[in-house]
């Protein structure tokens, strides 16, 4: 569904990507390991055309990605939870979902998924009218989740939803994210927490300082000795 | 008493004009995080245009208005143009002395244009009444009117339309913006254009009740919205508000019990005491981290 | 050298003072739009010392730059936690106080059947120490020159010092810089006195050169030039403000055809380069790439 060939991005001199290639199956949850600073981040932007790459392509269904605007990628389907959540601080809970929808037209339509999204994230709807600076980490990124929803897309991008959330708070993350792949959404997630990944992943990417350096299945992730060693054995050490 | 009441209403009213300014240059801000040093000169050069339409085409103040807003806009795009699209995120700081750069230029090219230290503008209404003992002046309602229902105006397009929803969302998060699928490039140049066009009312008002220009309008728009933004709070419309009105009562008061050598001064300590004690301006939120962090205006 | 030339190039030395000023507190992150404040206080001060109390030289400019220090300082302190914009406009308030009381300010003396001092906004007459103790206006570029190098071969000392990369830290991330165990208050008052002091000593400069000074010498468009100037020239280094000097006092205001023109022409050419270059001509990169270029020349 999402194909992505070659990317290089590259900040000033440094590339960040050095020619990524993969590919992101409809209807499944696709996952993205890798250390800090691999360019997981910056493959995201450039998937949502925040970044430009130098060379490459970004294809959705065949139809090609690369060059137009964010806006226009937004239009087309795709859609990035970003690292860090993002939500807009001073607009109210029920005002970020308005603007993840900005795209879209058809006020009625529109108000009935806000309800919807109010229904899978109960807490947003206790907040409508809180202003999101104010949400715990955890609300901000149901929020920040709620909010990519809101333009319906085709793939959903997520960027480190874990992060700097407590364990507890992680688990709903990733219910979620499972929820909402049962209920047909295509999922690209970029995750250091490999032991959850592994839950409800169904395809692994490992990147490596700006390259692909793995590809596989659960059980075949499992079963390499350096991802092993490096990802679940460490994360096991380290937490 | 009514010395004070009466200079309170002249500094209403003068500080309606400040207002006006205040609101357009708090817009920018707003918007683009950014210092727009050529606010008033930009308009200056709309008014210029005005003054252009009046003596060659003989256009009466409706049609000086017009040519004064847009000119006012025009100008303002260009600037925009040249000073703050192409600048990276970083770059706060070029993009400020690049707006002063072409202060310089547009100062000059009103010159150029027209030479004589001062030109005629064509005045609104020169008509005054009576209410009790004090004297009001019609084009200062005008004015004041004007403020009014400009303020009202923006800030009913930023909390009630879908513009001013995207406009809030860059405000709030550009990245985040551009992730939902706000042409942020768009709403930032139609902000500008809408900030030149309330600049734009506002020189048009100040110039009608002066009923002259001079190329020193520029910057006089620049200090006087400056002032009263900051002492309101930068990105505040009711900031803007009240702070152009405080600005303009208490220049009018010292003006009257101080002379006029004191009211300017009294202005400047106001504007000191205020960012002193209020950083973030009366109406403002204290300045957010990564202004503090010195990194953007 | 001809008069005009001499005249052009102590202007540029005496106004490298102020840019110098205005880039010393952007180092620290500090955006200000009131050097010439301190450029004014230095210029009565020292005007006054030779004119009214018949002080030489060397005390008198000493006298402005301490003036100028102590107010700067003394500015510093209020305005310490204002950051951005918030800082800039505060010093721009400042600076326009400033000017403001020296349009009221009277303190004339008679000096030989003549009143002589500051006088309001007729501004302050008669600073003719340089005629009255015959230095000639090339010994007086001299003298100029002779303490801008020494200026600068302090800020090329500060610069490689501990002080220097303090400076440039708290200009990164004042939060990071305290983090970090830095004096992060008492740099910046530091910072703002020792670039009131520079400001202050060019304003001295100024005083004797022109003879006269008038409060609205001292405005806004004064300030702004300043901060641009090292916007202009680089921020990379010291020599930075003083190219952005000489582009704009140098270059285009002696190039009489340009006269109409000059704005139109300065203003678009630095518009046109701050998009190329948004750290100014000589930034961190070209000052790199030139000690690059320069070193190996050097070793033997
Ligand atoms: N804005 C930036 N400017 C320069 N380099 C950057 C920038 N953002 C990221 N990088 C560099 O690009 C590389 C990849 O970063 P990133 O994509 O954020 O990695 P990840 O998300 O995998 O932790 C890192 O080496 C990082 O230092
Ligand atoms: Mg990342």
């Amino acid at each position: 569904m999402l194909d992505v060939a070659d990317l290089v991005t590259a900040y000033g001199k440094i590339e960040a990507l050095k020619g990524v290639s993969l590919r992101v199956e409809s209807g499944r949850i696709t996952c993205l390991l890798g250390p800090n600073g691999a360019g997981k981040t910056t493959l995201m932007m450039t998937i949502a055309g925040i970044l430009q790459p130098r060379r490459g392509t970004v294809r959705l269904d065949g139809q090609e990605l690369t060059g137009l605007t964010p806006a226009r990628i937004v239009a087309q389907g795709v859609a990035l939870v970003p690292e860090n959540r993002l939500v807009f601080p001073q607009m109210s809970v029920h005002e970020n979902l308005l603007a993840g929808a900005y795209q879209r037209r058809g006020r009625g339509e529109i108000a009935s998924d806000v309800e919807r999204m109010y229904a899978r994230f109960p807490r947003l709807q206790e907040r409508r009218a809180q202003l999101a600076g104010t949400l715990s980490g955890g609300e901000q990124q149901m929020l920040a989740v709620a909010r990519a929803l809101m333009s319906r897309p085709r793939v959903l991008l997520m960027d480190e939803p874990s992060l700097g959330l407590a364990p507890l708070v992680v688990a709903e993350i990733f219910r979620i994210v499972g929820e909402l792949n049962r209920d047909g959404t295509t999922i690209f997630l970029v995750e250091q927490n490999a032991h959850m990944a592994l839950q409800v992943a169904h395809h692994f990417y490992l990147m490596e300082q700006g390259r692909v350096t793995f590809s596989g299945t659960p059980g075949e992730l499992a079963e390499d000795e350096v991802v092993q060693r490096a990802y679940l054995g460490a994360r096991r050490a380290a937490g | 008493m009514i010395d004070f009441l009466q200079n309170t209403i002249d500094g209403v009213m003068t500080g309606a004009s400040y207002a006006l300014l205040a609101l357009g240059f708090t817009l920018i801000f707003g918007v683009m995080r950014r210092l727009n040093l050529s606010y008033g000169p930009s308009i200056m050069v709309g008014a210029y245009l005005g003054t252009l339409a009046h003596l060659h085409l003989a256009a009466g103040p409706l049609g000086v208005a017009a040519v004064t807003v847009a000119g006012a806009v025009l100008a303002g795009l260009y600037v925009e143009r040249l000073c703050f699209a192409p600048m990276a995120a970083g770059a706060g700081i070029a993009a400020m002395v690049s707006s002063f750069a072409i202060w310089m230029q547009l100062e000059q090219a009103a010159i150029l244009v027209l030479p004589r230290h001062t030109y005629p503008f064509p005045p609104l209404a020169s008509a005054t009444a009576w209410l009790g003992p004090f004297l009001l002046r019609l084009d200062q309602l005008i004015m004041l009117a004007s403020a009014l229902v400009l303020a009202l105006g923006v800030q009913a397009l930023l909390y009630g339309t879908r513009f001013g929803l995207a406009l809030r969302a860059i405000i709030g998060n550009p990245t985040a913006a551009h992730l939902v699928g706000i042409d942020v490039r768009r709403a930032t140049v139609l902000a500008f254009a809408l900030a030149s066009a309330v600049g734009g009312v506002a020189g048009f008002l100040v110039l009608a009740s002066d009923a002259q220009v001079t190329p020193m309008f520029g910057m006089w728009a620049t200090m006087k919205g400056l002032i009263a933004m900051m002492i309101g709070g930068l990105g505040s419309i009711p900031g803007a508000l009240v702070g152009g009105l405080l600005l303009g009562v208490v220049e009018a008061q010292s003006q009257w019990y101080l002379g006029p050598q004191l009211r300017d001064l009294a202005a400047y300590v106001l504007l000191f005491a205020c960012l002193v004690w209020r950083p973030g301006g009366l109406f403002g939120a204290a300045p957010v981290r990564d202004l503090a962090r010195g990194r953007s205006l | 050298m001809d008069d005009y030339l001499v005249g052009v190039l102590s202007n540029i030395g005496v106004v490298s003072f102020v840019a110098l000023s205005a880039y010393l507190l952007l180092l620290t992150g500090a955006i200000s739009f009131g050097q010439q404040a301190f450029f004014a206080i230095g210029a009565y001060a020292a005007g006054v010392a030779t004119a009214l109390w018949g002080w030489p030289l060397a005390a008198a400019l000493a006298l402005g730059a301490a003036v100028s220090a102590a107010a700067a300082a003394a500015v510093g302190l209020p305005t310490l936690r204002l950051h951005g914009l918030y800082f800039a406009v505060a010093t721009l308030a400042f600076a326009e106080m400033v000017r403001l009381l020296f349009e009221l300010a009277r303190y004339q003396v008679e000096i030989d059947g003549e009143l002589v001092g500051p006088n309001g906004a007729d501004g302050f007459r008669g600073i003719r120490y340089i005629f009255e103790h015959d230095l000639g206006p090339l010994q007086f570029l001299a003298l100029i020159y002779g303490l801008l190098a020494a200026v600068l071969i302090g800020f090329m000392l500060m610069e490689r010092s501990r002080l220097g990369v303090a400076l440039r830290m708290v200009g990164e991330d004042e939060v990071l810089a305290s983090l970090n165990g830095i004096a992060v208050a008492r740099l910046k008052i530091l910072a703002a006195g020792l670039a009131g002091a520079l400001a202050g000593l060019g304003g001295g400069l100024y005083a004797h050169l022109t003879t006269y000074v008038e409060p609205r010498m001292f405005d806004v468009m004064l300030g702004v030039h300043s901060l641009a100037y090292g916007l202009i020239g680089g921020l990379g280094t010291a020599f930075g403000p003083l190219v952005g000097v000489l582009i704009d006092i140098g270059l285009l205001e002696s190039i009489r055809p340009l006269a109409g023109y000059r704005m139109i022409v300065f203003g678009g050419l630095v518009a046109l380069l701050l998009i190329a270059r948004p750290r100014g001509l000589l930034d961190e990169a070209a000052v790199h790439w030139l000690q690059r270029a320069w070193r190996p020349r050097r070793r033997p």
